[in-house]
């Protein structure tokens, strides 16, 4: 390994960002959804149903506007986050979930090949000789 | 903070620094940890089971966040940095156990590490140059490769990539002696190219032999800690058997 690799890797470390715990922040932002999402829908409710006992068209345009829309915006961007983190969430355990699963199976087919490939001395039902006889 | 880094000579790789951690539940299993690596150096981290050992290889590797101390590389403090932006950079990491993927091939196995931004075909020469081996298996599955194989693999996936810092965890695992003699010629030839290896292992003797500094933990401390050649005997004795 040369000098300018570990002058890189020297400069890379130094820039590196400590940003505290990525997997609370990742928490935060599930939280932030849920709670845009319960908010969105509550100002959405509050426009609508104050909009509806307002007088003149303008005021129930202008309370649509601001409880409504911004209601239904606050949910879009809500539900968008709380998706891409569960999602996220699931996806991962999902996957660990699949890794340990191969896994074990692929030992127990090895396992299976192996103890067909040579029967063993001192396990008499596994030697094809034997077997043959007991049948 | 800017490129300039504080790096020098004289500066260790890897630096743990009065590092504490603890698992859920918050029983505390490191007390306190110093330990360093310079560029090039083996350091061969020895104990009994239980000691810490490998809970002080996550916590080099970022894989762990310690509860207090400092974690440094190149003399920049990078506690809290995640264990892939370590990874990318060049900390790799060679877990307990088996770290290859049973169900993919030897060459899908050393595709993975394309992460890094080396191409395949580079990997695949490295990985094959020092392991040939795995070269006249690459099409095999790795799960059906003796452990021997398989720790080749990962070790080899884990150098293909031009590391500064490899952080080994028992290599040994379950295999004959004569394959971990074998495996740790390949790590003494790695450090002699100028890559700093912290390392964990039960075959004491074997990782005494290529390691030049050595740190006894037990109990989540360090015990001692010194060049290989002042452990003796009687010093391993007796940190493995629990009496001072
Ligand atoms: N995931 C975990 N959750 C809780 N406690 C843990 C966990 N992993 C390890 N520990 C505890 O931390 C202590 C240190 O464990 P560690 O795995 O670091 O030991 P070690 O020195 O690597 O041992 P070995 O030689 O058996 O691999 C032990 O007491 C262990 O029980
Ligand atoms: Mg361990």
């Amino acid at each position: 390994m040369n000098e300018e690799r570990i002058k890189t890797f020297a400069s890379e470390v130094s820039e590196l960002r400590v940003n505290g715990a990525r997997g609370d922040r990742e928490r935060v932002l599930l939280g932030a959804g849920v709670t845009l999402l319960v908010a969105g829908v509550a100002l959405a409710v509050v426009g609508g149903l104050r909009a509806s006992s307002a007088n003149g068209l303008g005021n129930q345009i202008a309370l649509l506007a601001t409880g409504s829309f911004i209601g239904f915006a606050l949910v879009g961007a809500g539900a968008a986050l709380f998706v891409r983190y569960s999602i996220a969430r699931f996806l991962r355990y999902w996957l660990v979930r699949l890794v340990h699963e191969h896994r074990t199976e692929t030992d127990r087919i090895v396992h299976a090949i192996e103890s067909l490939g040579r029967p063993e001395v001192g396990r008499p039902d596994a030697d094809p000789a034997t077997m043959s006889d007991a049948r | 903070m800017t490129g300039v880094s504080a790096y020098d000579d004289h500066t260790p790789i890897l630096e743990l620094r009065s590092v504490r951690a603890a698992y859920d539940g918050g029983i505390e299993v490191l007390h306190g940890i110093d330990l360093q690596v310079h560029r090039g150096q083996v350091v061969a981290l020895l104990g009994p089971n239980g000691a810490g050992k490998t809970t002080t290889i996550r916590v080099a590797s970022g894989l762990m966040r310690p509860t207090g101390g400092f974690l440094k590389v190149a003399g920049h403090d990078v506690t809290g940095v995640s264990a892939s932006s370590l990874a990318r950079l060049g900390v790799r990491t060679v877990p307990e156990g088996r770290g290859v993927f049973p169900n993919l091939t030897v060459r899908e196995n050393l595709r993975i590490a394309t992460f890094t931004g080396c191409g395949l075909s580079d990997i695949e020469e490295r990985a094959y140059t020092r392991f040939p081996r795995l070269a006249e298996r690459r099409g095999q599955l790795a799960g059906t490769m003796s452990g021997g194989e398989q720790q080749m693999l990962a070790l080899a996936r884990g150098l293909a990539t031009d590391p500064v810092v490899l952080l080994l965890d028992e290599l040994s695992m379950g295999l004959a002696p004569i394959v971990v003699g074998q495996l740790y010629e390949q790590v003494a030839a790695i450090a002699a190219e100028g890559v700093s290896v912290l390392v964990v292992e039960q075959f004491v003797r074997t990782v005494m032999s290529v390691a030049d500094w050595t740190v006894l933990l037990a109990q989540g401390t360090v015990r001692n800690a010194g060049p290989t050649a002042d452990f003796d005997d009687e010093v391993l004795a007796n940190a493995y058997l629990g009496s001072s």
